[in-house]
């Protein structure tokens, strides 16, 4: 919005956004296009995209004034609506479950911005190679970014997938924001039962709406994994490295968001990567699945969750309040994201910040506390030191490899199943491939 | 050599964009060293990039185009010149000050009005010069002029942008570029089309290019300034010729684009008296089954395919003469070539070059049923490629029979023409850079005061400081003028010796091969600092600077280990006496060709006739 006294004058010369104008100014004329006012910035600038394409913003002085040259005529360019796409090569059919984030943004003319795309119509215009692959039905569940997803989006992936799997597909490809991917790959992976296929989660890191953008090759290559593979398995599949050569399908319950803004973000943390796809559709599967079991029974979402669990951080001098405080507001469970092999501060100088009564009440009064390692690689193991002995002793559970943000959303699943004793019982061992037996000395990719 | 056209009957009407990379520490939109170019590379990337639809919906013409060549680019990755923001993994950073006020200082001298807020906007490239697959860029001044020859030429913008990472290797499966050119500050000056003679575009560029200079923010060497020129004629069209690296035969490339558009304006009634037609092409891989012409055989042992189309009416046209070193032929096969195939023959070329038998001549003619008028092109390449190449070829054709097609093209110093690159692009290419925030020109401005640089005064200046007028006008003009200012700031010397030095001395050294590049700014104060304190002569001055280039030692070492020393006073008296000659003549004759790098002659002189006395 422009200052009060800019919109007076543009309303008296019944000037639009859009229009085309004249400005006259400290004896210069200038013409273009009104432009909307970003948010930010000095809002008695007025901003016009001139003939040569570019914007520039002006003070109008005293005595400077505008005037209507051209109406602003509505152009809207519009996309063919694509329901799905249909390819006539082969029979493979899988489904597209449309959820958001940068992969499906675009830029925003009116505010400068970044904004989700509310069809995915767009971005399946502009990678025409996805009906070489399968013939893919398309449906938008939501469109937001994947900072704003939460367990009811979930809820509402895993059911749009098993009802896709139920309608014949041999695999689903759910697009993305990358922030939270992994949260939501890893909700998936124990939520969905008796998938028959692939279920391929895939993003960008930059936007579709430029020539560069990671999106077209990731949605190729998580199209590939969807049609032409039996991994029965939840995943992420995105760029591997810098270069748009070939994509990683990463285990959903052991990928992580590694990187603010490179490509090859997501890594695969403490297993192997599940297979490989080049650009060329060359598939290389690198590591047998065979923890889910071909079934006939129907896909099955169970999507129960409990939301009341919370997970938090120990450092030095971290205060165990945090656990008193979640306590009182009535939640279940905690992940303690913990020191090197699993640790939180117990044997303190100054007992203020020792969290072992802590988390011995939080056990005692109903709560379960699981211990994670901020170390990321890694298996965590109460046993070594005397602190981790003494956290054990309390009723903290040690949830071996796996991922702190994957307990997160496994304690919630489980708690929204099982009551507490069973909760604790299930957390360190594997349901969906998210703790491994044994270590890995190297995992080469 | 120049041609003798008259420009205004021919309604001449030429801009001029000129490119000019500013000396910054750092790059436009991050903290990689910029104008370092002797890095280590550390990594190589592949990329692929393709067009998508701009603000308007529509993919722009020109993007379209390059992105159907549906090309890999690499990516050279080095330590301190490149990072993630180069390779489209990081948002850019917030724009680099000292660039923003280094390109106010030249909207100031260049009489631009500056916009209150300046918007970086996003220019859609997709030749793979930029990974990102757009250059960021942003309007910072506009309506100013500059005057040549007492006629105003107006400036109607200015831009300060990124530039362009440098092309490395352009092979049929890939093109590589480095990236520690890529995001160095580039400014854009670009002229009002009011220019009337390609005379007067050289003359233009060279006060612009001055005018840049003058203002200090200019990087030296080669490359750093580029020029493009618009030009147009009556029932021509636009073309911008690019990559002019030297102005010395600006005009005569420019003639030459002339003398190709005039040329085409006749192709296209002489084709209309014909009845030209273009007609489809078909496969013709039949005749060439047992052919010994090279191109074709080997093309078919790959499982190539041979096609074939008829243009009636243009036989002889294709191979006419239009400028110099290029014919219509030229044209129709530089638009095929965008599609990665090699070339194309057509009928108007010796057969006898390629292998083609009279027989294979012979059949050709027969398949596409030509006439005495018509000619053929013939493409020998994988399927695809050779339909999507002769698909432009024919497109070409197509567009000789209605007039002078809008495009890009290059300029070629060496043949004295220009090469079609691509078509003129649209203005769909630009949107917003939304990933940083409008710039107030106040913030820029704060604790900084662009200096407007008045030449006229340089001028007066040199010519009060420099005896010699001759040398005082090639001064302002030499790259070496900031070197020039830095000496006399910097050490109390003659400006006329400096200048002679720096003009006159260099140029003799490097007609004997020294390599005079090779000194830099510090050496040259080191070495006149030397003289201003009487420890050398001047004659010891050239005699240093030709041993600087080959010597690994500084200039301290290089006068005590060749005795450069001056020999002056008391130790020049007793050396002139230990000399025991009468003769005045003879004996100064006779010290000045022993001593001639160690005494000042006239000190020399004196002393012999004050002893004489």
């Amino acid at each position: 919005m422009y200052s009060d006294k800019l919109e007076t004058l543009f309303k008296k010369n019944k000037i639009e956004i859009g229009d085309k104008i004249k400005i006259n100014n400290k004896g210069k004329l200038l013409e273009g296009i009104l432009m909307p006012r970003p948010e930010l910035g000095d809002n008695n600038i007025i901003v016009i995209k001139l003939n040569n394409g570019y914007n520039i913003g002006i003070t109008l002085d005293e005595k400077g004034t505008v005037e209507k040259l051209v109406e602003h005529t509505k152009e809207e360019f519009s996309f063919p609506k694509i329901k799905s796409v249909e390819n006539l090569k082969n029979n493979n059919r899988i489904s597209l479950l449309y959820t958001g984030g940068t992969i499906g943004s675009k830029i925003d003319y009116v505010t400068g911005g970044v904004y989700m795309l509310t069809k995915p119509e767009e971005l399946l215009h502009e990678v025409p190679e996805l009906k070489e692959i399968a013939s893919i039905d398309v449906k938008n569940l939501m469109s937001i970014a994947s900072e704003d997803v939460s367990y009811f989006d979930w809820q509402k992936m895993a059911e749009g997938t098993a009802e896709a799997f139920n309608s014949g597909a041999k695999g689903v490809v759910i697009t993305h924001g990358t922030d939270t991917m992994h949260y939501t790959s890893a909700a998936l992976s124990f939520m969905l039962k008796d998938i028959k296929g692939p279920v391929v989660l895939t993003g960008a890191q930059r936007s579709s709406d430029r020539g560069s953008s990671d999106a077209f090759m990731n949605l190729i290559c998580a199209s590939n994994i969807a049609a032409n593979t039996d991994i029965r398995h939840v995943g992420i599949c995105m760029h591997a490295t810098h270069s748009d050569d070939y994509c990683n399908f990463i285990k959903g319950t052991k990928a992580r968001k590694m990187h603010t803004s490179s490509r090859d973000a997501f890594k695969s943390i403490n297993a192997r990567i599940l297979a490989k796809v080049y650009q060329n559709g060359k598939i290389e599967v690198l590591e047998k699945i065979d923890e889910i079991e071909k079934t006939k029974n129907k896909t099955v979402a169970n999507t129960k969750f409990e939301p009341k669990v919370g997970l938090v951080i120990s450092y030095p001098d971290s205060d165990p309040g945090i656990l008193e405080y979640y306590n009182k507001k009535g939640f279940k469970g905690v992940i303690i994201e913990g020191t090197g092999l699993g640790h939180t501060p117990v044997s303190t100088s100054h007992k203020e910040y020792n969290w072992l009564s802590s988390i011995k009440d939080a056990t005692s009064s109903g709560m379960v506390i699981g211990i994670t390692s901020q170390c990321i690689n890694g298996r965590v193991n109460g046993n070594v030191y005397r602190n981790g002995r003494l956290m054990q002793e309390m009723g903290a559970v040690y949830c071996e490899d796996m991922l702190p943000e994957v307990a997160y959303v496994k304690l919630g699943f489980l708690l929204g199943n099982y009551n507490k004793k069973e909760t604790e019982r299930l957390l360190p061992i594997n349901i969906a491939g998210e703790i491994t037996k044994k270590t890995d000395v190297e995992i080469d990719e | 050599m120049t041609k003798d056209f008259d420009y205004e009957k021919l309604g001449f009407k030429c801009g001029l964009e000129i490119h000019q990379r500013l000396s910054t520490k750092h790059k436009l939109f991050c903290k990689c060293l910029a104008n370092y170019f002797n890095d280590i590379q550390i990594k190589r990337i592949e990329r692929r990039q393709r067009a998508v639809a701009g603000e308007l919906g529509k993919i722009d013409k020109a993007t379209s185009f390059e992105s159907k060549k549906n090309r890999v680019f690499n990516y050279q990755i080095f330590e301190k010149s490149s990072c993630l923001v180069d390779i489209d993994e990081e948002p850019p950073h917030i724009p680099n000050i000292e660039a923003l006020r280094s390109s106010l200082s030249i909207c100031t001298s260049f009489n631009c009005e500056i916009p209150d807020e300046i918007q970086v906007m996003r220019k859609g490239v997709v030749d793979g010069s930029d990974p990102s697959a757009f250059q960021r860029t942003m309007l910072v001044g506009y309506d100013g002029k500059i005057v040549v020859e007492n006629k105003d030429i107006p400036i109607s913008t200015i831009f300060l942008e990124e530039e362009s990472s440098g092309i490395v290797k352009n092979t049929e499966e890939y093109v590589e570029y480095s990236l520690d050119r890529l995001g160095i500050p580039l400014i854009e000056i670009d002229t009002d089309p009011v220019i009337k003679t390609p005379q007067e575009a050289k003359r233009v560029s060279m006060e612009i290019g001055l005018l840049l200079r003058l203002t200090n923010t200019a990087q030296r060497g080669i490359g750093s300034i580029r020029q493009d020129v618009n030009i147009s004629i009556k029932n021509g069209s636009r073309v911008e010729i690019k990559g002019f690296q030297e102005l010395d035969s600006m005009d005569q490339i420019i003639d030459s684009e002339i003398e190709r558009q005039l040329n085409l304006i006749s192709v296209i009634s002489e084709l209309k008296e014909r009845n030209a037609k273009v007609e489809t092409a078909i496969n013709i891989t039949d005749i060439f089954k047992h052919t010994k012409a090279t191109l074709i055989e080997n093309q078919l042992k790959q499982n190539g395919v041979v096609i074939g189309a008829k243009l009636s009416g243009f036989r002889g046209i294709i191979g006419k003469n239009l400028t110099n070193d290029l014919r219509l032929g030229t044209e129709l096969s530089d638009y095929a070539k965008s599609s990665g195939i090699k070339g194309i023959i057509h009928s108007d070329e010796d057969m006898d070059k390629y292998g083609i038998t009279k027989k294979e001549l012979e059949e050709i003619n027969k398949k596409l049923e030509l006439g005495e008028n018509d000619a053929f092109v013939i493409i020998a390449e994988k399927k695809d490629k050779a339909v999507y190449g002769m698909e432009l070829a024919l497109e070409r054709a197509r567009m000789a029979m209605v007039g002078v097609p809008s495009e890009t093209r290059g300029a070629d110093s060496k043949k004295l023409n220009t090469r079609f690159l691509r078509p003129m692009s649209g203005k769909s290419r630009m949107y917003p850079e939304t990933d940083i925030l409008p710039i107030e020109k106040y913030q820029v401005l704060k604790e900084f005061k662009p200096e407007k640089i008045d030449v006229e005064k340089i001028k007066n200046t040199l010519k009060d400081e420099i005896k010699n007028p001759q040398l005082a006008e090639q001064m302002l003009w030499s790259k070496d003028l900031q070197l020039y200012r830095k000496i006399i700031n910097f050490v109390d010397i003659s400006p006329t010796i400096v200048s002679s030095i720096l003009l006159e001395k260099t140029k003799e050294l490097r007609r004997a091969g020294v390599d005079v590049e090779k000194i830099n700014e510090d050496t040259y104060l080191e070495i006149f600092k030397e003289y201003a304190n009487g420890s050398i002569v001047k004659t010891a001055i050239g005699e240093i600077m030709s041993l600087v280039p080959k010597s690994p030692d500084d200039v301290h070492n290089i006068i005590k280990q060749r005795s450069l020393s001056r020999i002056k006073g008391k130790d020049l008296e007793k050396l002139v006496k230990s000399f025991n000659i009468d003769d005045k003549t003879k004996l100064l004759k006779e010290i000045m060709s022993k001593y001639r790098m160690n005494i000042e002659g006239d000190e020399l002189n004196y002393l012999i006739n004050k002893k004489g006395s």
